[in-house]
């Protein structure tokens, strides 16, 4: 009788620590607790080592979806790809999965993989956000080279408040106000410098007009002086001056495109990323 | 009995924990990988220049280039300070220019950054900076090769 | 009766004991494993681990060890800002003068490691005006005077060292650094007088050598000029030649003697972390 009862007691006990007392921090639902609680500090990447440590048939579609968003907050691209491409169509987010599989896309500056992926999978599966998918693809050729649509096609999925910026950024792309290299070495071969200030360096322009004109004066001073030596040492500098001026003026007007391409690119991103890049903000987290 | 059955609960208790806390291995993600022991050195970094005298070309304007610039660096470059607002310094920047294209072209960039080099209005709002403050004013920009162009904001700090 | 009185004891005492010492363990397990990576150099681990535990404990019986360890983990991965901040937190939850102080030293440790010094002999000076702290006053100063050798101040980290120990290993390595160490302001004083002498006082012969050169060479061309009456010549030479290399001159004999500097106080700093056995930031 006494062993029976003692034995029953060690049950209860043995019973009673794995519900309360103790606590099984490898459980799969205090895993999940820790994983939110990562997630909502920011821990974004031992987050997601958490949630992938749950066995399949303990992760919800949010824990997915999750795992993917962590793996994109923390800039490992190739696995939030992997990640939000294997989110199933059954899933609650699978059109948010979509969404941010073409921002992942952006940022990594895969625009001819997002447009091929709008094309061939967004526009058939994802039936929610096709305006802010249109939205994605449209801007992805404001960064690149290739032919941009006509003007009323591009602005189509665009709200009327977005829609000045959006133009500006469509003329722009359109007609960039490069400046062309050939006509700034002309313009410094005719007179030194003026190319270059045609490229926006006014100050190297002014530069470049005086030492070519006064090497050039030096120069014509020791021919009249008879100083024949000193002057052609002299119309050797001035010429060199005169050709490195007409030279750093075509360069010029290179560098003075890149650095508007840079600003426009920068001012793209920026501007995409006030948006969000039309995506929601998810409330994961109180 | 009795003292048998506590000794048996308490070691059992003691013995289940340790197991439960074994850790399934979760593999490294690509990409981004568990961060690891650092090596943090006492010795500060060398911040000084060291000029690069050794030869390392082989087509002849490289040789004529080099050989002009290390004797302008150890006769004279050297010994009058540090007059070169940019990085690459002058000399450096025709030495490089002349070795990635030509003698002919590197002598136009040169005479070009020297225009650069006269011009003392507002270059911080042109240039980058490297980390001991001098201008960052790379040949890339001036091959006339659109492609190697790589320009950076002057609100940068280049490390490179 | 007596038997159903002892019956009801026992059950409660079993109980007690098993849940208590269950949740004892429970915790301290994990803590342990948590060490167990901390010593195998798993750091990334050891701070999950520990997160993990905190998060768990809802007592905060673990506030200062957990916290403790993370701020030491985050040390070993270089990530100091990360490292403070949690020993930040293991300060507040310290539950006794010993717990207080270890934080604030491996406060300490961290700012000499990252050789922010000033922020190190800030709270040191804190720690040595605290009462509760006059019976360590010798690891104190044996922290500020890693805090000067860092701040490459070696004279004030001879003269703390001597404080504790007139024979301390450390106030003979200072010594030493700092009596092998070139004045800076000597080597630019004396090139001021004689150009190139502050190079040859820090070794570098030739440079010094054509300093010299050069100036001789430039400040005769001048004089020559304004004695002949070329006044202009007199000026282009002095300003564009003469005063170039002469301030040349001057920027080298101080280059060379930091540089200098750098390499012997370097070497020091290697033999501290390579060879010195004693505790170390």
């Amino acid at each position: 009788m006494k062993v029976v009862f003692l034995f029953l007691l060690l049950c209860i006990t043995t019973v009673r620590f794995a519900q309360t007392g103790n606590i099984d921090f490898n459980s799969p639902n205090n895993i999940k607790k820790f994983a939110d609680y990562l997630y909502c500090d920011d821990d974004y990447f031992r987050a997601a080592i958490e949630y992938e440590r749950l066995a399949d048939i303990n992760r919800s579609d949010t824990i997915e979806f999750k795992i993917a968003l962590s793996y994109s907050y923390i800039k490992d691209y190739y696995s939030a790809i992997q990640k939000f491409s294997g989110i199933i169509n059954s899933s609650v987010y699978f059109n948010e999965a979509k969404l941010e599989e073409m921002k992942v896309n952006f940022l990594i500056n895969d625009f001819a993989g997002l447009r091929s992926y709008f094309k061939n999978s967004f526009i058939a599966v994802v039936n929610k956000y096709q305006t802010e998918g249109e939205k994605l693809f449209n801007f992805s050729y404001l960064f690149t080279d290739d032919e941009l649509p006509s003007k009323d096609e591009f602005l189509l999925p665009f709200d009327v408040n977005e829609e000045e910026k959006i133009s500006s950024f469509y003329d722009w792309k359109k007609e960039p106000p490069y400046k062309k290299g050939t006509l700034a070495g002309i313009m410094s071969a005719v007179i030194p410098g003026s190319g270059k200030i045609y490229a926006g360096e006014t100050g190297d322009g002014i530069v470049s007009f005086l030492t070519t004109t006064v090497f050039a004066f030096i120069a014509y001073d020791n021919f009249k002086a008879g100083h024949t030596t000193r002057a052609w040492i002299w119309t050797s500098v001035a010429a060199l001056f005169y050709a490195g001026n007409v030279y750093g003026s075509v360069a010029a007007a290179q560098v003075h495109n890149a650095k508007i391409t840079f600003e426009f690119n920068d001012g793209l991103n920026v501007y995409l990323n006030k948006k969000n890049y039309y995506i929601t903000k998810y409330e994961f987290c109180d | 009995m009795i003292k048998i059955f506590f000794i048996i609960v308490l070691l059992f208790t003691g013995f289940v924990l340790p197991q439960t806390n074994q850790l399934k291995q979760v593999g490294d993600k690509a990409g981004w990988v568990k961060w690891e022991k650092a090596d943090t050195r006492y010795e500060k970094p060398s911040e000084f220049r060291h000029r690069e005298y050794s030869f390392d070309t082989e087509n002849v304007s490289g040789f004529i280039a080099k050989s002009t610039a290390n004797a302008y660096w150890y006769f004279i470059s050297d010994l009058d300070g540090d007059n070169c607002p940019y990085r690459p310094s002058c000399s450096s920047f025709f030495v490089q220019a002349s070795k990635e294209t030509n003698i002919v072209q590197g002598t136009l960039m040169f005479f070009d950054r020297f225009t650069r080099d006269f011009n003392i209005y507002k270059r911080h709002e042109h240039y980058p900076r490297v980390k001991d403050g001098h201008y960052y004013d790379p040949v890339s920009l001036y091959t006339l090769d659109e492609n190697q162009i790589d320009y950076i904001p002057p609100s940068v700090t280049v490390t490179k | 009766m007596n038997f159903v009185i002892n019956r009801k004891h026992i059950a409660t005492t079993i109980l007690l004991i098993s849940s208590a010492s269950f949740a004892q363990n429970s915790f301290d397990a994990q803590f342990n494993f948590a060490k167990k990576l901390y010593s195998n150099e798993n750091y990334f681990d050891t701070v999950t681990e520990l997160k993990r535990l905190l998060f768990f404990d809802e007592k905060g019986e673990f506030n200062y060890e957990a916290n403790m360890l993370i701020g030491k983990s985050y040390k070993q991965g270089a990530k100091f800002s990360d490292a403070i901040r949690y020993l930040t937190l293991a300060e507040i939850n310290a539950i006794n003068i010993d717990e207080l102080y270890n934080t604030r030293i491996e406060i300490i440790r961290i700012n000499i490691l990252r050789r922010t010094t000033r922020r190190a002999i800030n709270l040191l000076d804190i720690l040595e005006t605290d009462e509760r702290f006059t019976d360590r006053s010798d690891e104190i100063k044996y922290w500020r005077g890693w805090a000067y050798m860092f701040a490459d101040d070696w004279e004030q980290a001879a003269q703390t060292f001597a404080e504790i120990d007139t024979t301390h290993v450390l106030k003979a390595l200072a010594e030493e650094v700092d009596d092998d160490l070139y004045s800076v302001s000597f080597a630019k004083t004396i090139s001021y007088i004689i150009p190139g002498a502050g190079q040859i006082y820090t070794g570098e012969y030739i440079s010094g050598l054509l300093s010299l050169g050069w100036n001789v060479l430039w400040g005769y061309l001048t004089i020559n000029a304004f004695v002949s009456e070329r006044i202009f010549d007199g000026i282009v030479i002095a300003n564009f030649l003469w005063l170039r290399f002469y301030r040349g001159n001057l920027q080298n004999a101080e280059n060379f003697a930091q540089e200098k500097n750098m390499v012997i106080s370097n070497r020091a700093l290697n033999y501290l972390q390579f060879e010195y056995d004693g505790l170390k930031p």
